[in-house]
């Protein structure tokens, strides 16, 4: 596929001299009589288009599919010729619609046919349309600027549509020569004119489409001539057509070649007859469409190709057959499925205006969920962003997690991923802790624990600490988002803070009975050894961040694989908490052991002694020191509150 | 991408090849061990290729159909029998066929063809086929390019000195040119013995069958995995970028969308996505020794064990009814996910997409794609009852803007007809009158088809005369205002009255003197 291929560019180049304004000797009944009305009046007399008219709209028709099949790069520039060119748009992708090329035709006006003939001529539009190619396009400038040093692949090639009235086979040749010499000139002068090369280009090939019209019943004084190559930049055709819709069917078998269009039509669409009507009718309607929408069905070998159509422009046409979506099903079914598509293509109607046409058209364009919202013009890197912001800390696993199975942490949750927070997310989040805190004071239950803990006791406090370290992790994720987010960490501290020195003890202790508690189970050691040593090298291979390495140790804690052995890597567990810690977002041991003693605590109810062991020494009396610890706590709490 | 094998058992295949102090070889063995080689790799590294087997001489023969059990393929191999002499044009029209009824015309189709370079004689064999190749009527035409995407490649049991001797050589790069280029001829580097043949059907591993590994991200989740089939380079512009774009290993998700949003797009391929152990050596060519295959089960069933983003992603997008947008390369975005297989069984696949900032028109261009939470109102509104996409064109079609044609005369005539409807119901239809009016006024101005005017001027007068003595005083004098107006206007004596922006003032002239009537 070529972007800059003839038909990146076609220059219209239609004549507005005084002879196109005669009849082109086709009339059309514009009176109908309606029926029930009163007898003997006579109808209008019928009228005809002038050749301009026949142009003008077969010309349009052209750039109409044109603009339904590529709203964009594929350009026209329109040109009408008398006593002068009149340039009526540009190359700028604003100026290519039918309302712009439309309101200008409406400018310029019919032509005056008392204007002098001598001073008119289709060779001022044709000179025009050369110089025109020569100037470049927004896309082929954007191309360039691009390409760098490789701008030279930015091709410049055009293709000229020149309706007029000639008067002979040798005035066709004529104006054929002055292309020619016209695209020689602005060659030379383009290559010549560095100051220019900004906005000019060489014409490198350019395909000259002659079109003789004349009126109905008149014989045509040139001849038809296929494409014929006058030199290694021009060729040139030409096509002599009588006027009226023998016209407009020319330009639409050529609007097809030139950008390689195919037909379809779609058959049997049920259409009912009125608005409110029980009843319907079935019928059929032409879509044209880049050829390439065909290409499977020919591959295929299953093609359905039909006759010509009734009105006969078109060689042939696949027919489909309608199948009307299960309007029930919509959401739920047509729209929510993806279907394997290997194209889409835009299509244009080949009559536009029929009812059929206009009822298939306006069914797929009444689409309820038809809305635009400019508000959603953010760049895509934000998305990125976002993204990295949600999977900072992001379980995988539900029975991992504790807090994202609590309703009340939702509101912090929820808040403390997004970049920045307004006043009311730091309050929300700090409602969120202190009703934790409230939760924990009231002793409910946490969801992590209902499975293994039987009754209150010591468990209950246990699971509000793994609890604690959760949502410590995903709050220390976001704390460099910005100050706020740092204040919600400063207050969860605050609400979670116990006296230094027992909490030193309990974090101590547990450790501890994480070994016990592994050692009393651990049986098939070597297997553990073995899977500890292969996701040890697993993680060295993905060379993952932080969070992925805290992944895999969560996971190797799944209760469906074995447990680590209690041998020498729970040495280097002892070391690693008080780094990670310190590191922030992702504590290993706390997660490491929330798992461990959740799995542990649904087996057994843990001995207190040895609960609070160190080395596997009990402390005895620790009531006493508890008690005291106790008061300060709850002094703590009094004194928030 | 599916493989179509095709061995030649023709009686050159058993000519012996020499070597040294070693029992007697024949290229077909040399054949044989390339393409266990082949299949061994394939069984490893690429379980999910489905693989043909054809044997040909002047007859062909479907040994294998496709299938994915490499342990019958390698059987096949060695129960060929030797048949008589080469003739590949009907072996080809055989791929042809069998892929096109397994397949149909759109999935792309590896041909491996293990030949000695040996092409036959008289008819039937290649030199004929070529020379005749540019007489043919359409039920016979060479199979060449195939009716499919594809890539031929040629593996020849003979070095290269061996084939340019003849014309080989020459004939089979028509072969591959005749396919358009796609394909590519191997041939043995050295003299003929199992090492060479190894190193040449290695040189294919590489070229077409070595998988693709890539990394899925999402934040700072991620999953390695293989993508198949491999996604193939892309060329969008033979002209200015005439460079092909090959996908990135890193595979960024940026974002996720409702399938109803996205709707079915096209796509250039779709592949599965399939979560990865990477074992310690990495991706090395699987030589399909035993040891290989343990470590590769173990590294797999530490896989099995550990969450992978892949579940994760692939549940959430079949729960949500969405898929997610992964980034691809510069300007380069495909889709992901959930296809279901059957009922009970789905993957996750991806798309490609069309390189390029706005492959699907209706999402807009990719790049101005953001997150719900920074849009000012959520564009899904609050009940998620509505959605921003499809985005309208600024430009609408012209079946969406009410265009006027008057190519057919039915055109017109209904345009004049509604005018004359709306007219008999003046004054209660004043307002569509108008609106007709002027939309025929505009159209025939601009196409300079002022008999037109004149002529509905005329029609409208008539209406005047024809007016009951019951109706509305309104009518007659909104009939008299339009036809004068349209008179004027066909008379062109003003050129500035066409003017596009006067135009619409005179428009509203129009409509103004309706408003103080009525």
């Amino acid at each position: 596929m070529k972007i800059f291929s003839e038909s990146h560019k076609t220059v219209f180049v239609v004549d507005h001299c005084p002879y196109m304004a005669e009849s082109c000797r086709q009339h059309v009944e514009f009176d109908m009589l309606v029926k029930n009305r009163t007898q003997g009046i006579i109808p209008l007399a019928p009228i005809s288009k002038s050749l301009w008219t026949c142009s003008v709209e077969s010309s349009m028709e052209y750039c109409r599919i044109m603009y339904d099949i590529f709203p964009f790069k594929k350009l026209v520039n329109f040109i009408v010729s008398d006593s002068g060119a009149h340039v009526l748009n540009s190359w700028t992708q604003e100026d290519q619609n039918l309302q712009e090329l439309m309101a200008a035709l409406a400018a310029v006006g019919p032509p005056n046919p008392r204007a002098d003939p001598e001073c008119c001529s289709i060779l001022h539009g044709l000179v025009a349309a050369v110089e025109t190619l020569c100037k470049i396009t927004e896309y082929q400038h954007e191309a360039r600027t691009l390409l760098m040093e490789n701008a030279e692949r930015v091709g410049n090639r055009g293709r000229i549509i020149c309706i007029t009235n000639a008067k002979s086979d040798s005035h066709v040749r004529m104006l054929e020569d002055c292309v020619q010499e016209t695209i020689h000139e602005h060659n030379k002068l383009a290559a010549n004119s560095d100051h220019f090369s900004l906005s000019l280009m060489q014409i490198q090939k350019c395909e000259l489409v002659l079109i003789h019209t004349y009126p109905v019943g008149e014989d045509s004084l040139v001849s038809d001539r296929p494409k014929k190559e006058l030199s290694p930049v021009l060729t040139s055709e030409v096509h002599s057509v009588r006027a009226g819709r023998h016209l407009a069917t020319k330009l639409n078998i050529l609007v097809q070649q030139h950008f390689d269009l195919a037909s379809t039509t779609i058959t049997n669409i049920p259409m009912k007859e009125e608005q409110h009507a029980n009843t319907s009718a079935n019928y059929d309607v032409e879509l044209l469409h880049h050829k390439d929408a065909h290409v499977d069905f020919l591959k295929s070998g299953d093609s359905h190709l039909g006759g010509g159509s009734r009105e006969g422009p078109f060689k042939e046409t696949i027919t489909l057959k309608w199948c009307t979506p299960r309007t029930n099903n919509i959401v739920f079914s047509s729209i929510s499925e993806l279907h394997y598509c290997t194209g889409a293509y835009r299509i244009s109607p080949v009559d536009v205006n029929s009812r059929p046409s206009s009822c298939l058209t306006n069914f797929l364009l009444n689409d309820p969920r038809y809305k635009i919202d400019g508000s959603l013009e953010v760049p895509l890197e934000r998305a990125k962003d976002q993204l990295e912001k949600h999977t900072r800390y992001w379980p995988m696993i539900i029975s991992q997690t504790t807090i994202f199975n609590m309703q009340a942490v939702v509101p912090l949750a929820s808040v403390i991923v997004k970049e920045s927070l307004t006043e009311e997310d730091v309050l929300n989040c700090q409602k969120t802790i202190y009703n934790l805190v409230d939760m924990e004071r009231k002793n409910d239950p946490l969801p992590i624990s209902t499975v293994g803990t039987r009754g209150k006791g010591p468990k209950r406090d246990e699971q509000y600490r793994i609890m604690w370290n959760e949502l410590e992790t995903l709050v220390r994720a976001h704390i460099n988002n910005s100050e706020k987010h740092q204040r919600v960490l400063e207050c969860l501290m605050a609400c979670r803070s116990k006296p230094p020195e027992e909490e030193e003890r309990k974090k101590r202790g547990r450790k501890r009975e994480d070994k016990e508690d592994k050692s009393e189970k651990a049986v098939k050691d070597y297997e553990q050894e073995k899977s500890w040593q292969d996701s040890e090298r697993l993680k060295g291979i993905l060379e993952r961040g932080k969070e992925e390495l805290a992944e895999a140790e969560i996971i190797k804690d799944s209760p469906d694989s074995p447990e680590p052995p209690n041998k020498k890597p729970l040495v280097e567990m002892d070391e690693t908490p008080q780094v990670e810690k310190s590191k922030g977002p992702v504590s290993l041991l706390s997660l490491w052991s929330n798992r461990i003693n959740t799995a542990n605590s649904r087996k057994h109810q843990e001995f207190a002694g040895r609960l609070n062991s160190v080395n596997n020494r009990a402390e005895l009396y620790q009531h006493l020191k508890e008690e005291n610890g106790m008061e300060t706590t709850e002094n703590g709490k009094a004194s928030r509150q | 991408m599916p493989t179509v094998v095709v061995m030649d058992v023709s009686l050159s295949m058993t000519r012996p090849v020499s070597i040294e102090g070693s029992e007697e070889y024949q290229r077909k063995h040399l054949a044989a061990h390339g393409l266990t080689m082949l299949f061994e790799h394939m069984a490893t590294n690429y379980k999910l290729e489905f693989t043909a087997l054809v044997v040909f001489s002047s007859l062909w023969e479907l040994m294998v159909p496709f299938t994915r059990d490499y342990n019958t393929l390698q059987e096949a191999l060695s129960n060929m029998d030797d048949y008589d002499k080469t003739c590949l044009e009907s072996a080809l029209v055989g791929v042809c066929n069998i892929v096109q009824q397994e397949w149909g015309g759109a999935i792309p189709c590896q041909i491996v063809l293990v030949t000695d370079g040996c092409l036959g004689i008289g008819r039937g064999s290649l030199r004929h086929s070529l020379a005749t190749q540019n007489q043919r009527s359409e039920s016979n035409r060479f199979p060449l390019p195939f009716p499919f995407p594809s890539k031929l490649y040629i593996m020849c049991m003979a070095n290269l000195e061996e084939l340019q001797s003849t014309d080989s050589l020459e004939c089979l790069e028509r072969l591959i040119d005749l396919n358009n280029g796609e394909g590519q001829i191997f041939t043995i580097d050295g003299p003929l013995c199992l090492k060479n043949v190894q190193s040449m059907f290695g040189k294919l591993i590489d070229l077409a069958y070595t998988p693709f590994h890539a990394v899925l991200k999402c934040g700072h989740l991620t999953a390695d995995v293989q993508v198949f089939p491999r996604p193939e380079p892309f060329v969008v512009d033979e002209e200015i970028d005439p460079v092909p774009k090959v996908i990135n290993t890193d595979l960024e998700i940026v974002g996720f969308i409702d399938i109803a949003d996205i709707s079915s797009p096209p796509v250039l391929s779709r592949h599965l996505v399939l979560p990865i152990a990477l074992n310690k050596e990495g991706d090395e060519v699987g030589t399909g020794i035993t040891d290989d295959n343990e470590d590769e089960n173990s590294a797999n069933q530490i896989a099995g064990k550990i969450p992978n983003f892949c579940v994760l992603l692939h549940g959430s997008l079949k729960v949500e009814g969405m898929v997610a947008i992964v980034q691809l390369g510069p300007e380069w975005h495909g889709m992901l996910y959930s296809q279901a297989d059957s009922k009970k069984k789905s993957n996750l696949m991806m798309s490609l997409f069309e390189p390029g900032p706005e492959p699907l028109p209706w999402l807009g261009k990719m790049a101005q794609l953001g997150p719900i939470s920074d849009a000012k109102e959520n564009p899904y509104g609050e009940d998620d009852n509505k959605s921003p996409f499809p985005l309208q064109p600024k430009n609408k079609r012209s079946y969406a803007q009410n265009v006027t044609v008057w190519i057919k005369p039915s055109g017109l005539q209904t345009d004049v007809q509604k005018i004359l409807r709306n007219a008999r119901k003046l004054p209660e239809k004043t307002q569509t009158f108008y609106k007709e009016l002027n939309r025929l006024r505009k159209a025939a101005l601009a196409f300079g088809f002022l008999d037109l005017l004149k002529g509905v001027a005329d029609m409208l007068e008539r209406e005047c005369t024809l007016l009951p003595e019951t109706a509305h005083p309104d009518a007659a004098f909104q009939l008299t205002h339009a036809a004068q107006q349209l008179k004027l206007a066909s008379t062109g004596t003003c050129l500035a009255f066409w003017a596009p922006q006067l135009q619409q003032s005179s428009d509203h002239n129009l409509m103004r003197f309706q408003a103080r009537t009525t």
